[in-house]
């Protein structure tokens, strides 16, 4: 499938749009590529891009004062990405956005979407829709930061979203989760999903 | 001559002061004391190297911010000139991560000692987001067509894409000489904690 189509479907699936929508917001895209471990966007700037993930996987992360980085958020086909709250607040990001493996993309800019949600209300329900599931998944995950153990983190994570331990390097999913490497590779080994 | 797509360059320069941004950002949260200490007598501090690249981006990024005023529009191709080439190599660390031509500072961008750290570490980072701001600009614009003079003589000007090229192989050569006087620092002192080092030795360098 073309990349177009895939965001297509994609958004289809929030927020069907009309055939004239549609072909504007599909125009607002360009294709990306980079290597894996390019930084996108550094601690500082403020996002100017919104991706939508063809191929390829992605995290935002923050380094803490004890030099540890903190893994924020994963990406992944097929899945909007970059600094979320950077991008629509247009204010600094405290995370870096970088690629883990080689990515391809589509993305836009920040003044190109808001043009169309200007003058198309369909098209701003379908940001502010993207914008509340995402949401929804950030105050979840605080809910599990702040109240789970490790080992109910762990059975959270990979029930949610069991594929991630395929495609993820163990040491980014610890991270993630906020747990040492040590205890993620322990769990892995004695806990029966 | 090897010719570049110009936003190719531009991204990739971008990227690799993203990643020097981060590098920076490890560095920030050692030990000031550490940041402050010479890794041997007459060698510079991590505060006097920042410094130094400080002084470099004092020039640069108003001469930079001025050629790209008068710039044409966008061209799509970008090919260096031999001079930008010349410079660019002989700043440029090799790929092993290793720097081959040692070179001394020239006398006016040599920094002081007894730095406080804490604003050279501010204004590191403010050139850094100013930079990332031209180069993004500058994809608006013909990179190949204006001139920026170097510091060292007005009279040898380079294309606007290769001052950046140059200026970001700058940095990346005093990152890896921060790298090791961290290093020998450690090693020398026994004093300060043992971290896994904070800069990428082999960095991924996307345009060479």
């Amino acid at each position: 499938m073309e990349p177009i189509d895939q965001l297509h479907q994609f958004i289809f699936a929030i927020q069907p749009l009309k055939d004239e929508e549609w072909q504007l917001f599909s125009a607002i895209w360009q294709p990306f590529e980079c290597k894996r471990k390019t930084i996108l966007t550094a601690a500082g700037e403020t996002e100017k891009h919104l991706y939508f993930v063809i191929e390829g996987l992605q995290r935002a992360f923050y380094v803490g004062d004890d030099q540890k980085e903190a893994t924020i958020v994963f990406t992944y086909p097929p899945s909007f990405s970059g600094v979320a709250d950077s991008f629509l607040t247009q204010t600094p990001s405290k995370c870096f956005f970088e690629t883990l493996t080689t990515s391809r993309f589509l993305r836009t800019s920040h003044r190109q979407l808001e043009e169309l949600m200007n003058k198309y209300p369909a098209v701003q329900h379908l940001v502010l829709r993207l914008t509340a599931f995402a949401l929804k998944g950030v105050l979840e995950r605080q809910i599990e930061i702040q109240c789970f153990s490790a080992e109910e983190k762990f059975r959270a994570l990979l029930k949610r979203s069991p594929h991630v331990l395929q495609i993820i390097p163990h040491k980014y999913l610890a991270s993630y989760l906020g747990i040492d490497p040590a205890t993620f590779s322990k769990l892995l080994g004695t806990v029966r999903l | 001559m090897k010719s570049y797509k110009s936003n190719d360059l531009l991204e990739g320069l971008q990227a690799d002061i993203r990643q020097l941004v981060l590098d920076a950002t490890y560095l920030q949260k050692e030990d000031p004391e550490l940041l402050l200490t010479a890794p041997a007598p007459g060698k510079w501090s991590v505060a006097q190297i920042l410094e130094h690249l400080n002084g470099y981006g004092r020039y640069y990024i108003p001469a930079i911010e001025k050629s790209l005023q008068s710039a044409k529009p966008h061209k799509e191709k970008f090919t260096p000139g031999w001079l930008g080439n010349y410079f660019t190599k002989i700043m440029k660390p090799g790929a092993d991560g290793k720097i081959a031509n040692k070179m001394n500072a020239p006398k006016n961008h040599q920094p002081a000692a007894g730095l406080d750290i804490k604003p050279v570490m501010d204004i590191f980072f403010e050139q850094q987001q100013r930079l990332l701001d031209l180069l993004e600009k500058a994809k608006q614009k013909d990179i190949g067509a204006i001139k920026t003079p170097v510091s060292i003589s007005r009279f040898i000007k380079l294309k606007v894409g290769d001052t950046f090229r140059f200026f970001v192989a700058h940095e990346q050569r005093h990152f890896l000489q921060i790298a090791n006087a961290i290093d020998e620092i450690k090693k020398t002192t026994g004093k300060f904690r043992s971290t896994p080092p904070v800069i990428q030795r082999s960095p991924v360098f996307l345009y060479d």
